[in-house]
């Protein structure tokens, strides 16, 4: 009997409240929020902050076209693919108090989730056999590494920080940096912090693939890159994609620096993470977006290995010293 | 429901494809000013695609000189069902001054069937606004008819 209750609980976890449902709710909405933002910015009305939702669903009823050319297995599952990476990263990021699975080194597990969705990005792109995706998908893989470096620095500097207070070396646990947040407040108020959260900011529209380091898909370019080939249902996903790959990274930033007691209330504990991704979309990418111009892929490259690499060190260097 | 969703989804998030049959640009720089601070079609769910596979409404410049009107009905073709097909200015729907022409193989609706005609030389960005959002009523009923 337990084992079934427990078995409906994960499954829960997984279909409904940190899973599915509430990726695809949540991530739309901030999806909205943020063109309304930008819109705003550039002092037009906007579409509306349903919009996302509106374009998933057109998506859904138009014919989907497989080119001849495409490998038809690979192209039609690459989206499902970065998709459930997606919502497995979002099981793992702590909701204040609550976690749906934790784990010894769930850091390290989501680093490597990151990578799935980009990487079935670039398999979809590959298989549609179009040479626009070629240009495309080594853009992709350039911006993968660019931000692969300074993120794994931010990682490892919250870890030393956490680590040596609660003595034991590295913490690569997001469970146990959330109970660290609760106990001591939130880590940005860390002097040592500062730099990396900045970092982290930084790396958040380079890993969404947001203005202005979206060079693999510059639609204006090269026709969106990877996605150039698809149409209806699985370009709606890589859109989906698109709009939870915003949240987990903003409840990763929310999860790793703005932790704290919270309500202990869960609905308002959640409702107070989504305003508080909010508040990181608009930072990190909204505002970003509206005042930059597209960077070509050597500028982006070098501006993630000099600059943003940078802060992320100086914040460890400050960490490895305990301040 | 799932049906009726998507069926009014379709009508509030018409992207937009644009091809340029030999066009003197003035109707393209026009269609760009449809999406700046001033006239913000987005507010309506417009957005310009880059692919014709992205694309829901497909807007054709230009006299259809006989150079494009091979490649014009390619990427026509490339565009998935519901689609619509706007002209936009007066030379895809008459020829303009270029009628006659030994290199103009023109009017487009001699070709594919046209959905809506915006006429003018160039025509007013509220002319084209009007004609696109009447283009993404054509495209909902379209989606209701099918399946």
């Amino acid at each position: 009997m337990t084992i079934v209750i427990g078995a409906l609980q994960y499954l829960g976890y997984v279909l409904i409240f940190p899973g599915f449902l509430f990726c695809f709710l949540a991530g739309m909405l901030l999806c909205g929020i943020d063109r309304k933002l930008v819109a705003k910015m550039q002092k037009r009305v906007g579409p509306p902050v349903l919009q996302p939702f509106y374009d998933f669903f057109k998506l859904c009823g138009k014919e989907t076209i497989v080119p001849a050319a495409a490998e038809r297995i690979t192209f039609m599952l690459a989206p499902l693919v970065g998709l459930a990476a997606l919502v497995v990263i979002q099981l793992f990021i702590p909701v204040f108090g609550f976690t749906a699975f934790s784990g010894m080194a769930d850091i390290i597990v989501i680093l490597y989730l990151l990578l799935i969705p980009a990487l079935a990005i670039i398999l979809g792109g590959a298989a549609s056999g179009s040479p626009y995706a070629g240009v495309g998908l080594s853009r992709e893989m350039v911006t993968i590494i660019s931000c692969e470096l300074p993120l794994v620095l931010v990682l490892l500097a919250v870890a030393k920080t956490v680590g040596d207070e609660m003595g034991t070396g590295l913490c690569f646990s997001l469970s146990s940096i959330a109970q660290y947040q609760m106990l001591n407040g939130s880590l940005i108020t860390k002097i040592s912090m500062v730099p990396a959260a900045v970092a982290l900011l930084l790396i958040i529209p380079g890993e969404t693939g947001n203005h202005p380091f979206d060079a693999a898909e510059a639609e204006t370019e090269i026709c969106e890159g990877m996605l150039a080939e698809y149409s209806g249902a699985p370009l709606g996903v890589f859109k989906l994609s698109h709009a939870v790959k915003m949240l987990t990274l903003t409840s990763l930033f929310v999860a790793l620096f703005l932790g704290g007691l919270g309500t202990g209330i869960l609905p308002l504990d959640v409702l107070l993470m989504f305003l508080l991704c909010a508040v990181i979309t608009a930072v990190a990418i909204s505002f970003v977006h509206a005042v930059t111009a597209r960077l070509r892929i050597e500028q982006i490259f070098k501006y993630y290995w000099t600059v943003v690499s940078a802060l992320a060190l100086i914040s460890l260097v400050l960490a490895w010293y305990g301040l | 429901m799932f049906k009726k969703l998507i069926e009014e989804s379709t009508g509030k998030s018409p992207w937009l494809f644009h091809i340029n049959a030999g066009s003197c640009n003035g109707c393209d720089i026009e269609l760009v000013s449809v999406l700046t601070p001033r006239y913000d079609a987005e507010r309506l769910g417009f957005k310009l695609a880059g692919s014709p596979r992205h694309a829901d409404i497909v807007v054709v410049t230009g006299p259809v000189t006989k150079q494009s009107l091979p490649r014009v009905l390619r990427a026509i073709s490339q565009v998935p069902e519901p689609r619509c097909i706007v002209t936009m200015g007066s030379c895809p729907q008459s020829g303009n001054v270029f009628r006659g022409s030994y290199s103009v193989a023109g009017p487009l609706s001699k070709y594919v069937h046209v959905d809506v005609d915006v006429a003018g030389c160039a025509p007013k960005p509220e002319a084209v606004i009007d004609g696109l959002a009447l283009a993404a009523q054509i495209l909902k009923e379209k989606r209701g008819q099918m399946k």
